[in-house]
């Protein structure tokens, strides 16, 4: 029977009581890496700094990976043929940021989303498990826009820096944001 | 019960054993496993001479702060000279633990099984979020400065958007697992909230707010899982396995559908028809499916199909999946109430679905009989569904 | 068809850091014991059965808890080694003798400084440790400073 009141192991610390046992022993990784972009993911940045967007194509089942693989997962076929999306697509899901990556309080809040871009071959049907898509922010998007679920489906394109401030680095698109109709 | 003649050995729980979950514990990791392996083999009535294999599951290294986590765990577990895997699938380590500790004694090769989860996130300054960072994609994803939140935060706004659920209505699984790990005794963030109190919590990454999610947590837990005819030996009540999948989808979380976990609804698949269920929202008497954040909870029922999509807040707004309901989820309180020590939260659920088919929950015991219970966990970047069916 | 290949124009590559300031261990059940024992220059080690195990366990090989003893050596060389390089492949000043010590009392040992001379330093000598001063003692194996030769000249 292990119900409420059975006694269990484990000796629980409170709140700062860990700090001040004797015998803790601190230790500082200095690990540092460097990756390396490998061949997709390299001509895929290398397209970001000429301001395209490339998406690669299987060509035994006609799927289009952005971003790209050299290999189309469900063949194990390598992928042939290059394809230059417009980069327009529409929001998948997004939300509002208030917080870093470690959790340190934003001044402004930031809109992440998941975009599903606009490629041959894909009909953006609701009903479409997979898709070539980019996960990025938004910019000339409020919050409310999120929580209302306004910005959901709508249209967008890449906000691109300046030609000369581009590194091959996803940041050389430095949002997207809505296409305005008209 | 439809026994699948492709396997060799029937396989049955005999033993489950698990430590506090807490934000900080003294021990060891090997002395957390050693704690919950002790008292698994302990409610087994069996010693580490009677165990002819171990699994160990663990989530990354870098939480624990020890490389090699599976050897270092080895003698804590009782691995010493014996059969020793360490599994790893993410989140769903903690239900393949007992996934991979079947397929040793389904197999053949071993009698005995003593499968332990441990996880002891305390070590990583100043926060585990640190560690965490390193599940992003290096090139395509971290530049862009993400916090783990987000992810969850874009997949629980699209279930919402496809689903149409409100968050009042999302904010009554933290409330509902929180209020029953009031009755579990190694329960960390047990409480009695309202959904006022989870709306007017902190909000993180809109729509997540601090009280959607489980804690940081240390601690361990352990199973014992023996072959039919140890199993009648050492005990009146065995828990049979009675199915298991497990799938991976890719890692790039931003090329599908986020509203529909079809990992999970892969892996579900894959034991249910091990385990002969047809129907599984009316066979399945329990379940705990994987709860780190409070949608994953109803995302993960449709993946179980447990409901069909976009029908489990409707059946949460009904009491459908309380105690006392007809589909009792996380009687144990789940990730939210009970802790998320990454592979043993996982494996305390399916001790939970052990103790849930003994009889032996006592004030967790679900109000309707039960013949069979489903556990689930979810791991990585939307990617791993790992699926166990226990029956009694 | 030949798509793939080398080329030197998409090799980009990005640095990375482990985001994690620091990791901090929490010494567990009997190695709180050996900490406490350390602040006091003692040693312990777990005792199961007739068996004593240094560094202590906590729990014995067959899973049962483990009783907290102390050990008093003597203290044996079993293997040494001569460190003459740091990890950078510096050449250091003074040679460091490191060795693995076991206690005649006790199943297991641990690896320390040995303040020895090459001449000196061979397995099978007898060594005793060598306390911080207590008010400079955390409950670390670094309390010890290091093992000295028994009977030595050496202070």
């Amino acid at each position: 029977m292990v119900g409420k009141d059975v006694k269990l192991p484990g000796t629980y610390l409170k709140g700062d009581e860990m700090y001040k046992l004797p015998g803790l022993v601190e230790h500082r990784p200095e690990a540092k890496y460097e990756f390396a972009s490998g061949q997709a993911q390299g001509r895929f940045l290398q397209g970001l700094k000429e301001g395209k967007i490339l998406g690669v194509k299987c060509p035994r089942c006609g799927r289009v990976y952005v971003p790209p693989r050299m290999y189309c997962e469900y063949c194990m076929a390598p992928t042939t043929e290059w394809v230059e999306l417009s980069g327009e697509g529409e929001v998948h899901t997004a939300v509002v940021s208030y917080i870093s990556t470690f959790r340190a309080r934003l001044e402004k809040p930031e809109i992440i989303a998941v975009i599903r871009l606009y490629a041959p071959g894909y009909t953006g049907k609701p009903d479409e498990y997979e898709f070539p898509g980019i996960f990025h922010k938004l910019c000339n998007v409020e919050p409310d826009d999120v929580v209302s679920g306004r910005i959901i489906g709508a249209r967008v394109r890449p906000r691109w820096r300046p030609p000369e401030e581009r590194r091959g680095s996803v940041t050389d698109i430095e949002c997207f944001e809505p296409v305005v109709e008209g | 019960m439809k026994p699948n003649i492709f396997v060799k050995d029937r396989v049955a729980v005999v033993g489950a054993g698990i430590t506090l979950f807490r934000r900080r514990l003294l021990e060891t990791p090997r002395e957390l496993a050693w704690e919950a392996a002790s008292m698994a083999l302990e409610s087994a009535g069996l010693t580490l001479r009677d165990i002819d294999c171990i699994v160990i599951g663990s989530a990354p290294d870098a939480f624990d702060g020890v490389h090699m986590k599976g050897e270092y765990l080895a003698d804590g577990s009782g691995g010493v000279f014996k059969p020793t895997v360490r599994v790893y699938v993410g989140g769903g380590t903690g239900v393949f633990v007992p996934i991979a500790a079947w397929w040793h004694v389904a197999s053949g090769h071993c009698d005995t099984v003593l499968a332990v989860a441990e996880e002891k996130m305390s070590p990583a300054h100043p926060h585990p979020q640190g560690v965490f960072a390193y599940i992003w994609d290096p090139i395509l994803e971290r530049p862009l400065g993400p916090n783990l939140i987000w992810i969850f935060a874009l997949e629980m706004r699209r279930y919402m958007h496809k689903c149409g659920v409100k968050k009042e209505t999302i904010a009554k699984v933290s409330v509902k697992n929180k209020r029953n790990a009031l009755d579990h005794p190694a329960a960390q963030a047990a409480a009695r909230i309202t959904v006022e109190d989870v709306l007017k919590s902190e909000v993180l990454v809109w729509p997540v707010q601090r009280l959607d999610i489980s804690p940081v947590s240390d601690g361990a837990a352990a199973l014992v899982l023996a072959r039919e005819n140890v199993a009648r030996r050492v005990t009146d009540s065995p828990v049979w396995v009675e199915g298991v999948g497990f799938t991976l989808d890719n890692t790039h979380w931003y090329n599908r559908e986020l509203a529909y976990p079809r990992y999970v609804n892969y892996a579900a698949r894959m034991a249910y028809k091990m385990a002969g269920i047809e129907r599984p929202w009316k066979e399945i008497d329990v379940a705990e499916p994987y709860d780190p954040f409070d949608y994953k909870e109803l995302h993960h029922i449709e993946g179980l199909m447990l409901a069909r999509p976009c029908e489990a807040p409707k059946l949460l707004e009904e009491g459908w999946f309380d105690r006392s309901g007809e589909l009792p989820t996380s009687p144990s309180g789940g990730l939210l109430g009970v802790g998320n020590p990454i592979a043993a939260a996982g494996l305390m659920k399916v001790a939970e679905l052990f103790w849930q088919l003994r009889y032996e929950a006592g004030a967790r015991q679900v109000k309707k009989p039960v013949h069979l219970g489903v556990a689930q966990a979810w791991g990585d970047l939307m990617q791993a569904g790992t699926v166990i069916v226990l029956g009694n | 068809m030949a798509m793939w290949g080398k080329d030197p124009r998409v090799s980009v590559r990005y640095p990375g850091r482990m985001e994690v300031e620091k990791y901090v261990y929490t010494p567990g059940l009997h190695g709180l014991e050996l900490a406490k024992a350390l602040k006091e220059g003692r040693l312990i080690g777990t005792r199961c059965g007739d068996t004593i195990y240094f560094p202590p366990t906590t729990f014995c090989p067959d899973h049962a808890m483990g009783e907290p003893v102390e050990i008093k050596g003597p203290w044996i060389v079993e293997a040494y080694t001569v460190v003459r390089e740091d990890s950078s492949s510096r050449r250091l000043d003074k040679p460091v003798v490191i060795a693995y010590i076991t206690p005649l009392d006790a199943e297991g040992g641990l690896i320390h400084y040995v303040e020895a001379s090459e001449e000196e330093i061979a397995p099978g000598i007898e060594v005793e440790p060598v306390f911080a001063p207590p008010e400079k003692r955390k409950g670390t194996i670094r309390d010890i400073l290091y093992f000295k030769v028994k009977n030595s000249a050496q202070e």
